[in-house]
């Protein structure tokens, strides 16, 4: 009998495991590390929509790097040297006749990035839709707000794919609309813009209901009534695109423009120290790498003595940094002496440009005192003296451009590139490829990802 | 699932009471002698059953042994690994000493098939690889577990991340069962789930490789002392390993240390001196001025040659300094094992000191294991074993790198070796003005450690529950735990070059992972027999949790010199992460063995995670499985047949297993985003499918197994033919919706190929013993279905060579851009549907390897191992570094003589293609050769006066030729760890290196 005592704790063992802690069932587990993205459709707290919208200011800032050297690079703007991977310069720039194909290396984020920012944003409006812990105007201000973020996000990827066209029905992820032609893309970017506005409108005055980071709040950009008016300087922007000079100058009216203040107004991305995001166009004056962004040669060759916007945008290194890509050397001697500190912010769109657009638009419509008043404030703050050349509105038009070039250079748009495109200029007088022995691309290709899944549609 | 629980405690109540009536006695016969081997010395711990019962008993220290008998006319079976069995009819003897002769063939060795049972290898149905201690280390002394298998086993394909010191292999079984992952082996050590994940470093971020992948971290399964080995299992596919269920898709290894065995206390001492060299360097392209000028621009080629000319002719070798040097190695190992009838122990310590051939790595491994099986009763058995480790890996910076410099390789390819970076007297290191970093302050200064603390410990109870004559009730629980905790440590002072050109010089990142995995699994054995048929009846529950909590911490900004976080200006949580995952299952398995003549095996698992979309529901995997031995049945036995052959087994197998998900596949979370001192939720970008099924595999398995002339020869032949279907592959939506990917179970694979083993002996005189064995095996790998869009992925797109992923593929071809040789010449004129060129696969033709042992002069060992590779392709990155900064070897060579240098003209002109890169990686290699000596037991027990048992001392060497046209550092390499697919890419690894080594083992 003396054995049965061993078995006796190995059979009790067993059956309290077998029987008392539910051996064999499982618990769908819950995520331990983020909250669900399902936690939100519905009845979302306050808090949760405040973190949501956080979160488009955070996915509204993502494109800045890719399309700042993107854009950058194809108006020849500036050369985004990498002697890490040479595509960064044998893709980028079409050396050896490399053209911008669907597979083109490391352009995709220009183009999915704003489009997890519309995805965002998307998100936004739905949760605070489907909440009751917000008033009428307080969800009509949330929802203008990503609205607008999302139509300026929408115009990066135009400008990217131009006469390719992009999707503007991205709502259902499974289903997402057609491609849509260029002008009809813009119409339909007009008319996202058009309705955050129309929703701002109803969205009281005072303070925006909800915290927003520095970047607008430190910027003047913390009320309803502000935000209103940077949505209508992106359609300002939007405007002139389209060529509908008259509706920009009406944008430009109803914008934070200002024809005496500071040409730096205006709202910007904020950057900081962990958890946050070191602003990623900040290279340490003078470093000894080999990596950096550099003012492009033709850039400084066509300054006008003495501009005021050469001496705080460029810093003259003591060396070049140079790299050799597929036999093309390359050496940038001034880099880009615009950030302070790797945390300072970057203004996404400022009054400086608002003025151009005036400029620009009263020039088309042939009111050359207005437009020549607005180059000249451009001017004096460069201090380059006032406008003396022709005042026809090719002469004008051609004066504008090189004043936005100056003006504009390196803001994250790549407004170069998408000005001379505007005016038929992309040609070699305008974009200087004889350094790099590169190509002139026009657009970029559709991804892949997307003629992939066209083709997946067709068969799923 | 209630039921099934009360049904057990059925059976247990049923069986308890069964127990109670065996009180009962026969008449009894005593029988008793001693058995010994062919040369006269007792063989311990041999096997002695009573043929068609469950009667037996094992031989003593002193080879004698005691059985009593309850029927007349009894057969006694003697078995003892290492020997051919033998049968004899007992009579009317009362004493039967017994001569086994030793088995040069492995068929009597046991396999672990079940989960708690085992088979003959002879009546084995699954072409099933084993690796005893002698195979597995026996030869020379490899770092790591996995990087012993090298060209032992037929259908494995493995690839290193790199030559740093403490291990990093990918092991792929049959083929690849998975898209996504690392979609390696599960590892079970003695009975424990043991940990083989990966601890994230951070060194990526540092060095700006890109993601966790490219860490360079090694698998943990390298923490093991492969000395405490006893024997390795490999069930490579799902027909073997379904009884393992939803994690067995990779195959499952199963690894048995060493244990003690009753009779004197051996205490074994050994000692390995060695050293590493690297298995090739690149080379180094020499300057002159007509190169400088042809290579730099115009504007920087005076200072260039300025440079030049104040060498004077000087130059460095700077792939010399970094790779080319000698590193010491050292192996101490202690073993001490013994025991009584009811006790027996197995205690070691060993200690790893093995050094990198990169000044400031290498590889520390202190190991301490002790296993005890202790009796409780006659009829209970407890085995525990305890392993503490403690490994400490200083792995250097190699590799992929952006921007940062911090890589030897990818830095060095940008220097030309007229240009002197060494420290002046004052230690002060010049800049690197071809790279953003001076290498050599690198690897003086930076440090890159993973410091991990390791506890194992499994315990194994059997208790006969109910003993009749013809039946055996066991009862076998078995469990344990892995606990694995990993600091790791990666800096760069603020001092260096790249840093000093931050905002916030100094870099470091401190890493805790901490991994807890427990196991246990219970079951009812029950052996029986009816006529001659042997019925082994078994049904178990498992339960396994899976815990590993990571926090890593990064600070920048840093005080001169310190690496404490709290020393640095901008200090950040790098990354959390928590993970817990139980899996259970239950499983039913009955094997049918008629006589060793007929042996029929089916079974059926089923299992439940928390990894898979529905966490409460069981999947099934059954198996079922059939060998015939022929030349066991009569009408074989009686013809002349039975001169020739020995063996003769036509064998089938099915099973299917399952791969889980990876952690958070389930999930469609908000990420967190800060900005401007706000907390923001963003919406993933890869979204989590709440109804993810398993990766679901079956395999169907034949094959023939032959012994010729007394199994002296041994013909192995296998066919599989895996398809697994709901693969997982990300589909990629459009990329317009904002959300990249979403999780689908869409894919089908097919894995086919075939396993050849040829072994035999080849002289057996007392003087001259030879046996060889050749293993030959392929794989072809198909993706029959992908159900999402073709597309590219892996490595770094396809300008620089990717994997294909599209129905009618392998998911080893590699695609890119190059130019087109005509108009017809497009993607889609190869079937491509990604825009891409076909480039090259990874996969390779076949592989081969010839192992031999050779005894002579009684005293002398020599073994060697060959390994050759045919075909498969590697994406060679090294040599694009190295051609973008003119140091290749032949860079200013001009093969075609049209004064266009070859470093500018390779591939397809306009030489823009990533055709350039993907090469072929065939090689023969002489995997491992040693030589070792014996001193005589006569001389031996002289000189030291019996104290000493035996004395061996030894040359070996791994890795010492290699024979490839492979331009790279080593045809195996494959810069992104242990994903499944996009092996073979070749990004300035660490070296491997070829392994020297003398060896003395003492034993008392």
């Amino acid at each position: 009998m003396k054995k049965i005592h061993l078995y006796t704790p190995i059979f009790a063992g067993l059956l309290l495991m077998m029987s008392s802690c539910n051996f064999f069932s499982l618990d769908t587990p819950n995520d331990p590390n983020n909250p669900s993205l399902g936690s939100v459709s519905q009845n979302a707290s306050r808090t949760q929509v405040q973190n949501l919208v956080t979160g488009l200011e955070s996915r509204h800032r993502d494109y800045l790097f890719t399309v700042t050297m993107l854009y950058g690079t194809m108006g020849r703007e500036l050369w985004y040297l990498n002697a890490s991977d040479p595509r960064w310069q044998t893709d980028w720039l079409g050396m050896n006749g490399r053209q911008a194909t669907a597979n083109m290396f490391g352009y995709l984020n220009t183009y999915q990035q704003p489009y997890f920012a519309i995805r965002q944003a998307l998100t936004v409006i739905d949760a605070v839709n489907n909440t009751n812990t917000f008033t009428t105007e307080e969800k009509n201000a949330v929802s203008g707000f990503a609205k607008t973020l999302m139509a300026y996000q929408y115009l990066i990827v135009a400008m990217g794919q131009y006469e390719n066209g992009i999707r503007i029905d991205v709502k259902d992820i499974q289903n997402p609309g057609p491609f849509l032609p260029l002008a009809e893309s813009l119409t339909q970017i007009k008319r996202i813009l058009d309705e955050g506005n129309t929703e701002l409108g109803g969205a009281g005055t005072g303070n925006f209901p909800l915290r927003l980071t520095s970047g607008f709040t430190g910027n003047g950009f913390g009320t309803i009534a502000s935000l209103r008016q940077l949505n209508r300087a992106i359609a300002a922007r939007l405007a002139v695109y389209r060529q509908d000079w008259q509706g920009g100058l009406d944008a430009v009216a109803a914008s934070f423009y200002s024809a005496t203040g500071s040409l730096e107004a205006g709202p910007a991305h904020t950057f900081g120290a962990p958890p946050d995001t070191f602003n990623p166009l900040f290279f340490v004056k003078n470093a000894n790498v080999s990596t950096m962004m550099v003012v492009h040669p033709s850039v400084l060759r066509d300054t006008i003595a003495g501009d005021a916007r050469v001496r705080a945008k460029f810093f003259r290194r003591t060396a070049p940094v140079s790299v050799t890509s597929d036999g093309t050397p390359l050496a940038g001697l001034y880099q880009d002496n615009r950030f302070a500190l790797n945390t300072s912010e970057v203004k996404f769109f400022r009054n400086e440009e608002l003025v151009l657009i005036a400029a620009e638009a009263n020039a088309q419509l042939n009111r050359t005192t207005e437009a020549v008043a607005a180059i000249n404030r451009i001017r004096t703050a460069a201090g380059i003296g006032n406008y003396a050349g022709a005042t026809t509105k090719e002469a004008l038009i051609d004066e504008i451009l090189f004043q936005r070039r100056y003006s504009l250079w390196a803001e994250p748009w790549g407004h170069r590139w998408v000005d001379l495109r505007r005016y038929n200029r992309l040609n070699a007088a305008n974009v200087d490829v004889s350094i790099d022995r590169g190509t002139i691309f026009r657009q970029l290709a559709r991804p892949q990802a997307e003629i992939n899944w066209d083709e997946y549609v067709k068969t799923r | 699932m209630l039921k099934s629980t009360y049904f057990s405690m059925a059976r247990l109540i049923f069986a308890a009471g069964m127990w109670l009536l065996t009180a009962i006695a026969f008449a009894q016969n005593q029988v008793s002698g001693t058995v010994k081997s062919a040369e006269g010395s007792p063989i311990p711990g041999t096997n002695i059953v009573v043929k068609g019962t469950t009667i037996g008993t094992t031989s003593g220290a002193d080879g004698t042994y005691s059985i009593t008998l309850r029927q007349n006319n009894a057969t006694l079976v003697f078995s003892s690994i290492g020997f051919q069995s033998k049968e004899v009819s007992v009579g009317n003897n009362s004493t039967i000493n017994v001569m086994l002769v030793e088995d040069v063939s492995n068929l009597q060795e046991v396999v672990v098939t079940g989960l708690a049972s085992s088979i003959k290898r002879s009546n084995l149905a699954n072409a099933v690889g084993t690796l005893s201690a002698k195979e597995l280390m026996g030869t020379t002394q490899i770092q790591t577990v996995d990087n012993a298998f090298y060209g032992k086993l037929p259908g494995v394909n493995m690839n290193t991340n790199g030559g740093a010191p403490g291990g990093g292999v990918s092991i792929q079984l049959r083929g690849i069962s998975s898209l996504v992952g690392a979609s390696q082996p599960l590892y079970i050590i003695d009975g424990v789930y043991a940990n083989n994940g990966v601890n994230r470093s951070g060194r990526a971020s540092v060095t700006g490789a890109g993601a966790e992948t490219q860490d360079d971290a090694s698998n943990r399964i390298s923490d093991l002392n492969p000395n405490d080995i006893e024997t390795v299992e490999v069930l490579k596919g799902p027909s073997a390993a379904a009884i393992y269920g939803t994690r067995a898709n990779a195959g499952v290894i199963i690894i048995t240390t060493k244990r003690g065995s009753a009779g004197k206390t051996k205490v074994s001492f050994a000692q390995d001196y060695g050293f590493a060299t690297p298995q090739r360097l690149f080379g180094v392209d020499n300057w002159t001025e007509a190169k400088i000028n042809t290579f730099f621009a115009a504007a920087r080629r005076p200072i260039e040659l300025e440079r030049f000319r104040a060498a004077n002719g000087q130059t460095w070798d700077y792939e010399k300094y970094f790779y080319g040097n000698t590193a010491p190695l050292s192996n101490t190992r202690l073993g001490i094992s013994g025991g009584n009838d009811k006790t027996k122990f197995f205690i070691s310590g060993a200690l790893t000191d093995e050094k990198g051939i990169v000044r400031r790595t290498g590889f520390k491994r202190y190991s301490l294991r002790a296993n005890i099986d202790h009796k409780l009763t006659n009829d209970i058995t407890l085995s525990v074993g305890s392993n503490y480790i403690n490994t400490n890996s200083d792995r250097g910076f190699t590799g992929n790198q952006n921007n940062s410099g911090a890589s030897i390789g990818y830095n060095i390819a940008y220097v030309p070796n007229y240009y002197n970076l060494f420290p002046d007297e004052s230690g002060r290191y010049p800049d690197n003005p071809y790279f953003s970093e001076n290498p050599i302050a690198v690897t003086d200064r930076g440090i890159n450690n993973t410091n991990v603390n390791r506890f194992i410990q499994s315990f194994n109870l059997t208790a006969n529950l109910y003993k009749s004559e013809k039946s055996l009730l066991k009862l076998v629980g078995q469990g344990g735990l892995d606990y694995t905790q990993g600091t790791t440590f990666v800096y760069l002072p603020e001092d260096l070059q790249f840093q000093r050109a931050q905002g916030n010089p100094g870099d470091v990142i401190w890493g805790k992972t901490e991994n807890v995995n427990t196991n246990f699994q219970t079951a009812l054995v029950y052996n029986w027999n009816i006529g001659k048929v042997n019925l082994t009846s078994q049904a178990g529950a498992v339960r396994l949790n899976f815990r590993e909590d990571r926090l890593l911490n990064r600070s920048r900004g840093l005080a001169g010199g310190q690496t404490n976080l709290r020393q640095g200006t901008v200090q950040e949580i790098f990354d959390q992460r928590f993970q817990t995952i139980t899996d259970v299952g239950a499983f039913v398995q009955q094997e049918a063995n008629w006589d060793d003549k007929i042996i029929a095996t089916a079974g059926v698992r089923w299992d439940k995670s928390t990894l898979i979309g529905d966490a409460d529901k069981f999947w099934a995997f059954p198996k079922a499985s059939l060998a015939i031995n022929i030349a066991n049945f009569d009408f074989v036995r009686s013809s002349s047949l039975s001169s020739v052959f020995s063996q003769i087994k036509p064998r089938v197998a099915y099973g299917q297993t399952a791969g889980v998900p990876a952690f958070g596949t389930t999930f469609t979370p908000l990420n967190s985003a800060n900005i401007g001192g706000l907390l923001g939720s963003v919406v993933t970008t890869a979204a989590g499918n709440a109804a993810i099924e398993p990766e679901r595999a079956g395999e169907l398995e034949f094959g023939l197994d032959l012994g010729l002339f007394n199994n002296r020869i041994q013909l192995e032949a296998t066919y599989y033919d895996k398809q697994t279907r709901s693969n997982i592959q990300n589909l990629q939506l459009s990329p317009a919706v904002g959300i990249s990917t979403i999780p689908t179970n869409l894919a089908q694979l097919q894995n086919r190929g075939v396993e050849l083993s040829l072994g035999g002996t080849i002289a057996q005189k007392e003087k001259f013993r030879w046996s060889s064995r050749v293993l030959w095996w392929k794989n072809d790998i198909l993706l029959t279905k992908l159900g999402i869009p073709a597309y590219n992925s892996g490595a770094f797109g396809v300008t620089l060579g990717t994997f294909l992923y599209q129905e009618g593929f392998s998911p080893t071809t590699i695609v890119g851009t190059r130019p087109a040789r005509d108009a017809n010449d497009t993607p889609a004129a190869e079937g491509v549907r990604t825009g891409a060129y076909i480039l090259g696969n990874n996969q390779p033709d076949f592989q081969m390897s010839w192992s031999n042992e050779i005894n002579f002069f009684k005293n002398f060992d020599f073994n060697m191992l060959w390994h050759w590779k045919k075909g498969g392709d590697n994406i060679n990155l090294t040599e694009f570094l190295w051609d973008g900064g003119g140091t290749s070897p032949d860079w200013d060579e001009d093969d075609n003589g049209d004064g266009v240098p070859n470093g500018r003209q390779r591939g397809l002109a306009p030489h823009n293609g990533a055709d350039r890169w993907v090469q072929d990686a065939t090689y023969l290699r002489l995997r491992e050769a040693a030589l070792y000596y014996t001193v005589p037991t006569t001389s031996l027990n002289k000189w030291s006066n019996n104290k000493i048992s035996r004395v061996r001392v030894g040359f070996s060497c791994q890795n010492p030729l290699t024979f490839s046209k492979y331009r790279g550092y080593d045809p195996e390499t494959s810069t992104f760890g242990l994903q499944a697919v996009a092996s073979g890419v070749d990004i300035a690894p660490y070296p491997t290196q070829r392994r020297f080594f003398g060896h003395l083992v003492v034993e008392f």
